[in-house]
């Protein structure tokens, strides 16, 4: 058997623990009771995959269904990899141990675009045709993704049977009864799609044709056999009766994020042009402080986390924070458990929240105002002011804290030299304020900045814009470095190949698929780890297919440029996304939606105004 | 306030769970249970928990100890019963009593060691009638030549299908430590062909007074 022969080998590798699951929470069923299994298989190792909170939901509300079951699969790292190309140990699922080749759906979750050849390398581990053609006409296994880079899964078209777009509350059930019934049927794979393509939010990239202009930009995408000409996202309407899991799987080993977290809010109401999350998981949905307190409580009592996370995208903007923390609070603090809240922003960030967080336990703060002056920061419409920020960290010095870090982007739109040196300058400011404050907490004050090249992501605002060259950030780096004066401050600048690869993926189209297919076929994997990624094997597999990754994430695309997305709607309308593009090269910032709307068109699917008090 | 020594097995899939993953699965087992963990005051709290004796990676045990410390007396059956129904499928309590023994005491420890391989039984004689058996030893000033052969008491050693389960008494405590795998891989390299670890499992530990830990 599978099982025992994986054992053998467990104690040849590092953390075995990642491969032989056990954990609590985690759901046996008797598969000879189960009618249909379905494989979430995480393209990164255990320790990134069990910390991904969409994994979580998914699993729990799968197996609620008595006769569905859904198992956890993770890539490994490189020495189990190695017991099981020796040892031909196809790639497995952790609770049953048996092979993911015999699942009825495979399902990706596609949370960044470098993980992208790891889906083909685990397919292959699992001994299913990489390319959906080559799968045949039976109708398991199902090839399915979902997850935000399937707003653009065009660069993964050859390799899925469907992409689930949107949220997967509703639709991943349906999608399961729909294979259920067809299967039962007799139904083959291609009559199956057919079928699916029908669902809402369900796109099946065999069912579209794509020309090319000559100058290599989309000509046309075409629906073929029924299918519809836009796919549209799906929505979870009302976030308190949207399912949530009580329990979770709790790994053995310290994972990346090891807590438990209650998602407060979907969506987010800022408006940051650059970040693709802001718009994507539109529109602004929050929980009541009363579902967030009584999840909060059963995580932590079923799995014995010491650690609770109230995670959004910005969870300071829920309308009720400090009544959600005091009522937390109350179960929390003589429980020795632990709040966080992984991200609070600087413009609402108050003493009062502070206060509540640090009764339990005061670490460093982190901020992220993005860009080094007003002027970029009104470009890509980050509405934090220099005076905010100084602000925040009075509070923060004044609470205590002596280590503050701070995020920046490098390659925004219209940046100059002068955007540069304003990063040095406001971390300078931070230092003064400091030193100036006089009761100023003991202990070595330390501000660190970290920055980023700027990648353009599709259905935002800057999905037009060109990726800065290498080049060119390496000048600003070093721009930035000799800009910085004080030894309080320490700058990490990273720089690698990956930021262009990204790019080009991010807004690929699907003759990226066989880029993709010969980077792994020349041992691409894991790509998004820095000690795998090879940045020689991708402009190789560019230039042996005739493509140029300049093509993709270093040019400027005009307005009326068919994107390889377009037939794929997010509910942000295209015609919002050039308002706010123009907006910003006039340096107009856009107000918080709470303020008043912009008009990006995602409450459609509410059939009424996110804020209904505010007008447009 | 009470301490109380737990008993618990290590078995199945828990033998790749390491000693600081165990003690983090522990503490949110008994955070699970509900049982009254006393939490130590400070800056940090933390509950308390200790065990007298690590068990390394890839081992079974069948008298693992970890030593708790509740706010309020709980009855000993009703602190098993909660315990266990909090417990991953291989970590099981066994007993519950008041600390006897310290850690200080712990002086060797008894495993059953199943190993397959060709003409084991004969290879093991002769493997342990050397004068001495010499292994490499990493130590905080580097590597260093020890003579294992005193610290090993073979206390049984019988045939199996494809090879040989042995009883062995070996060092273990605060005096000096000999884990089975020195043994197995010094025996490896012996054999001049390969010997497989089929099963470890700690069964007893002994205080180094002779009598029983506990």
């Amino acid at each position: 058997m599978l099982k025992e022969q994986i054992e053998r080998h467990l104690l040849e590798v590092q953390r075995p623990s990642r491969y032989c699951g056990g954990e609590v929470g985690q759901i046996v069923k008797d598969k000879s009771k189960v009618d249909v299994r379905f494989a979430f298989c995480f393209p990164d190792i255990y320790d990134v995959g069990m910390s991904h909170l969409g994994m979580k939901i998914l699993y729990s509300l799968i197996n609620e269904r008595e006769n569905y079951w859904c198992e956890r699969v993770f890539a490994p790292w490189q020495d189990m990899e190695e017991v099981m190309q020796r040892e031909g140990i196809p790639l497995y699922a952790l609770e049953s141990m048996d092979p993911v080749g015999e699942f009825d759906f495979v399902g990706f979750t596609l949370q960044y675009e470098m993980s992208f050849t790891t889906i083909l390398h685990m397919l292959d581990m699992a001994h299913i045709p990489v390319r959906q053609c080559d799968r045949g006409e039976h109708i398991a296994p199902m090839v399915v993704a979902g997850g935000p880079c399937c707003c653009n899964p065009e660069p993964l078209a050859d390799f899925f049977d469907l992409f689930i777009l949107g949220e997967g509350e509703e639709v991943n059930l349906e999608l399961m009864d729909l294979y259920k019934e067809m299967r039962d049927a007799g139904a083959t794979r291609s009559e199956f799609l057919r079928a699916a393509a029908k669902l809402p939010g369900i796109y099946v990239p065999s069912l579209y044709d794509v020309t090319y202009h000559e100058d290599g930009t989309v000509q046309a995408v075409t629906p073929k056999d029924g299918a519809p000409a836009i796919v549209t996202k799906r929505v979870m309407t009302d976030m308190d009766k949207s399912y949530y899991p009580k329990q979770v799987v709790v790994p053995f080993i310290e994972i990346v994020h090891d807590r438990v977290s209650v998602e407060v809010l979907r969506g987010c109401i800022r408006g940051c042009r650059f970040c693709q999350a802001g718009f994507l998981y539109r529109p602004f949905r929050e929980k009541s402080a009363d579902t967030i307190c009584a999840q909060g409580k059963a995580l932590c009592d079923n799995s014995g986390y010491d650690e609770l996370s109230l995670s959004s995208l910005s969870t300071s903007d829920h309308s009720q924070i400090e009544a959600v923390l005091d009522q937390l609070l109350e179960y929390t603090a003589d429980r020795h458990i632990n709040l966080s809240l992984p991200s609070l922003r600087v413009d609402n960030f108050s003493k009062s929240v502070l206060d509540k967080i640090t009764t339990v336990r005061k670490s460093g703060l982190t901020f992220a105002p993005e860009a080094g002056t007003q002027r970029l920061r009104d470009v890509i419409n980050k509405n934090v002011t220099e005076d905010e920020l100084m602000r925040t960290c009075r509070i923060a010095f004044e609470g205590g804290y002596t280590t503050v870090k701070l995020y920046f982007m490098m390659g925004l739109p219209t940046e100059t030299d002068e955007d540069i040196i304003g990063i040095a300058d406001t971390a300078q400011k931070v230092v003064n304020l400091f030193y100036d404050m006089p009761d100023r907490a003991k202990g070595k004050l330390q501000v660190s900045i970290s920055t980023a090249t700027f990648v353009p992501k599709p259905f935002t605002p800057f999905e037009f814009e060109p990726q800065a060259e290498k080049a060119e950030i390496l000048r600003k780096q070093d721009v930035l470095r000799r800009a910085i004066k004080s030894k309080k401050i320490k700058a990490s600048m990273h720089i690698s190949d990956i930021s262009q690869m990204e790019a080009a993926l991010a807004r690929g189209d699907r003759r990226l698929g066989a880029v993709l297919y010969d980077v792994w076929k020349d041992g691409g994997r894991l790509d998004s780890w820095d000690e795998f990624f090879k940045a020689e094997r991708w402009y190789a597999a560019f230039e042996k297919n005739g493509l140029d990754p300049a093509f993709y994430a270093n040019r400027t695309r005009p307005y009326d440029e068919v994107m390889p997305w377009d037939h794929i709607d997010y509910m942000v309308s295209k015609a919002f996304l050039i308002r706010e593009n123009e907006k910003a090269h006039a340096g107009i910032p856009t107000p918080p939606c709470r303020e008043k709307c912009s008009g990006c068109g995602a409450n459609k699917c509410l059939g009424r105004a996110c804020f209904p008090e505010v007008t447009a | 306030m009470k301490d109380y020594r737990i008993v618990f097995e290590k078995t199945g899939l828990m033998r790749y769970i390491s000693h600081l993953d165990l003690n983090r699965c522990m503490i949110r087992s008994i955070r699970r249970s509900g049982l009254p963990a006393w939490y130590t005051e400070g800056f940090h709290p933390h509950m308390y928990l200790m065990f007298p004796l690590a068990l390394s990676l890839g081992a079974e045990s069948l008298c693992e100890m970890m030593d708790i410390r509740l706010t309020e007396e709980v009855p000993e059956e009703e602190i098993l019963e909660r315990l266990n129904a909090a417990l991953p499928v291989g970590l099981h309590a066994t007993q519950v009593r008041e600390p006897k023994n310290v850690t200080q005491d712990i002086g060797s420890a008894v495993y059953t060691v199943e190993l397959a391989g060709d003409d084991l039984p004969a290879v093991w004689e002769r493997f342990l009638i050397q004068p001495e058996i010499l292994v490499e030893k990493k130590t905080k000033k580097g590597m260093k030549t020890v003579d294992i052969r005193p610290q090993i008491t073979c206390e049984a050693a019988e045939p199996i299908p494809d090879g040989i389960r042995l009883t062995l008494r070996l060092p273990a405590g605060n005096e000096g430590n000999l884990n089975v795998s020195v043994v197995t891989d010094a025996l490896s390299a012996f054999a001049e062909a390969p010997v497989q670890v089929k099963n470890v499992c700690r069964i007893t530990i002994f205080c180094v007074n002779g009598e029983v830990f506990s």
